[in-house]
């Protein structure tokens, strides 16, 4: 979905570019006092293979009353950098697909549709079967980190076997992705105006075939999760995020779906995940059988003003990931904004550890697993 | 138990036969480049207009040459001009940052031995404190796969340690944002002697995309690619303690 909106002048523009929100600078550290108050620091390095951040756990006793969640260690420019490589596409295709790495195809196609919509004449449309393409990596991309995250879940209540199913799955899941764009995370293959690839009917054939032989595999590790009492013992009412807050505090995607269709556990993120890879499925099944995705309707206004902004929502696998970008009226770039899913979900994490204990945090944490580097571009 | 034990069972073994056997990669995969030796300015001009990192490509002295440690892999310059192409060597790391730079005409690659003795001491037993410092994340995704039965690092004596007490090597990714200097300074500063600081994907070694901080040592081990893929690493890391 792409949005066109002109503006009169650089004031209007910047006004509705801080509205379009985002994680803002954290505030300091609320001290927590009393005879059992204690604080927990943990990061910015953490003890696994993650990204960097500070959490504050301020707890009483050994349940948690309260955390604060820094981020801002990963920032390094990437919409400054972007505006900056104006003009030099392929330069700023990569800086977009390395804003998050793990939603590096959504941020691809996020792109390139501000392009086409705010360069109709040099970026014409795709052809359906280029924009099926584009789907299909998106979903697949979907997969394998819903795949990635269930497998950690259950690593995280130390059901290994689940864990090392997924794991290899999700491997799998890349190395399709490899096979069809040529990079693990699906990157360089969606540009404006097309992709660098493309799906002849030899893979297409391909990659239904991996589907039948995966996809039953993938159902049998997470059946044997879901089926673990001890496993869904840990995950029900762990870290619950009723729908009145969900609500309040504007979550999206898996956890704002958690919150509404189900009770906004553990449980109910892990559920959403799977569902999830149900319709991701059922979406490439589609998407390979011909159907072409919908992708809104064009509304193509007078450019009257003196700046135009396009604006384009993808649904990348935590939520929809909305890319935002303001030129002049001879084209030049002048601003660039991306605000990933995570933005508003961080505000969830906190919420969700409130009241439990302090060794419930890798599960709450997994079941969201936001993106610092998203957040803090 | 008795159906985790079954699915157990019936899952099998599932670590891939490299190494020693060669690792299955997708034919779209691209890896060191190479590049013809009549290679024009005109030639790489043309590479350099399409690339989308700057300083890659260079011509100085007549010769063309591409440095692998900032390139991202992404082929754009072998479909801008037949003088470049990317091969399917994966044997990608180097313990020098110059042996990084591949330039035209260069032919019969094999990837360069390790000599520190403190290094190869290692083999068998090499503990790595992962540090992201700025970076998108793909990197450290792509090192956590080492961890999965499919390639099973831990065989190998390789494994992520939670504190850099423990750790002999940094595994860092990233270009070093400016908020992350300090973190990275001070965990290659907790980390006990000998200590070695590998350089994982192209933010890592030059700041790839992005401009880069500073690194607390000089590399020992460099891991090109955006992000390396897992048998590159995988190889690297062996080859580094051999």
């Amino acid at each position: 979905m792409t949005e066109f909106k002109t503006f009169p002048n650089e004031e209007s523009l910047c006004e509705y570019f801080s509205s379009l929100g985002g994680w803002t600078d954290p505030e300091k550290v609320v001290p927590l006092k009393g005879a059992s108050a204690h604080e927990v620091a943990v990061g910015p390095v953490h003890a696994g293979v993650i990204e960097p951040g500070h959490f504050r756990f301020q707890c009483m006793g050994e349940n948690v009353y309260n955390l604060q969640i820094f981020l801002g260690y990963q920032h390094r420019g990437v919409e400054d950098e972007i505006v900056r490589a104006d003009g030099m596409i392929a330069r700023q295709i990569a800086l977009a697909e390395t804003c998050a790495g793990d939603t590096s195809a959504a941020a691809a196609a996020a792109f390139s549709e501000i392009m086409e919509r705010a360069f109709p004449a040099r970026f014409p449309e795709p052809a359906p079967k280029e924009l099926a393409l584009r789907s299909l990596l998106i979903e697949l991309e979907r997969v394998a980190n819903h795949v990635g995250d269930l497998g950690a879940l259950a690593g995280d209540v130390a059901f290994l076997q689940t864990q090392a199913f997924c794991g290899r799955i999700r491997g799998e899941y890349l190395n399709m992705t490899a096979h069809l764009a040529g990079n693990r995370f699906g990157r360089g293959a969606i540009v404006p105006g097309g992709l660098r690839v493309t799906l002849s009917e030899e893979k297409a054939q391909e990659l239904k075939n991996w589907i039948k032989r995966i996809k039953p595999e993938l159902d049998r590790a997470l059946k044997l999760m879901f089926d673990n009492h001890t496993v869904c013992d840990r995950f029900d009412g762990t870290g619950t995020v009723s729908k009145e807050t969900a609500r309040a505090i504007g979550l999206v995607g898996v956890s704002r779906r958690a919150s509404e269709d189900f009770n906004g556990d553990v449980m109910a993120r892990a559920l959403v995940r799977r569902i999830e890879i149900e319709e991701a499925h059922a979406k490439i099944a589609a998407l390979l059988a011909g159907e072409h995705p919908c992708r809104g309707e064009a509304r193509h206004e007078e450019k009257s003003g003196e700046f135009f902004a396009v604006t384009s929502t993808v649904p990348a696998w935590r939520g929809p990931l909305v890319h935002a970008a303001a030129f002049t009226r001879d084209g030049k770039m002048i601003k660039y904004k991306i605000i990933d899913p995570s933005s508003h979900n961080w505000h969830g994490l906190a919420w969700a550890l409130r009241g439990e204990q302090i060794s419930n945090f890798p599960i709450c944490n997994k079941s969201f697993n936001l993106s610092y580097c998203g957040v803090d571009r | 138990m008795i159906k985790a034990l079954l699915a157990r069972l019936k899952e099998g073994c599932r670590t891939g036969a490299f190494p020693p056997a060669a690792p299955s990669l997708p034919p779209e995969f691209r890896g060191r480049p190479v590049i013809d030796a009549d290679t024009t300015e005109e030639d790489v001009r043309k590479m350099k207009a399409v690339c989308p990192v700057e300083h890659a490509l260079a011509f100085s002295n007549g010769i063309a040459s591409i440095d692998m440690g900032r390139c991202i892999f992404c082929g754009r310059c072998a479909e801008a001009s037949p003088k470049i192409r990317f091969t399917k060597e994966y044997r990608l790391g180097v313990f020098r940052r110059e042996d990084l730079i591949v330039k035209a005409g260069e032919k019969d690659y094999t990837p360069p031995r390790q000599t520190d003795r403190e290094a190869r001491a290692l083999k068998g037993s090499l503990h790595l404190r992962e540090v992201s410092a700025g970076g998108c994340a793909a990197c450290e995704l792509d090192a956590n796969v080492l961890g999965t039965p499919a390639w099973d690092m831990a065989r190998f004596g390789i494994r992520f340690a939670a504190s850099p007490r423990h750790a002999d090597a940094i595994y860092l990714t990233g270009p070093v944002s400016a908020n992350m200097q300090t973190a990275l300074d001070k965990t290659y500063a907790a980390m006990p002697e000998p200590k070695f600081l590998i350089a994982a994907g192209a933010c890592a070694i030059s700041g790839g995309l992005y401009t880069q901080g500073n690194l607390p040592a000089e590399p020992a081990l460099f891991i090109p690619g955006c992000p390396p893929h897992p048998a590159t690493t995988l190889e690297a890391l062996l080859r580094f303690t051999s």
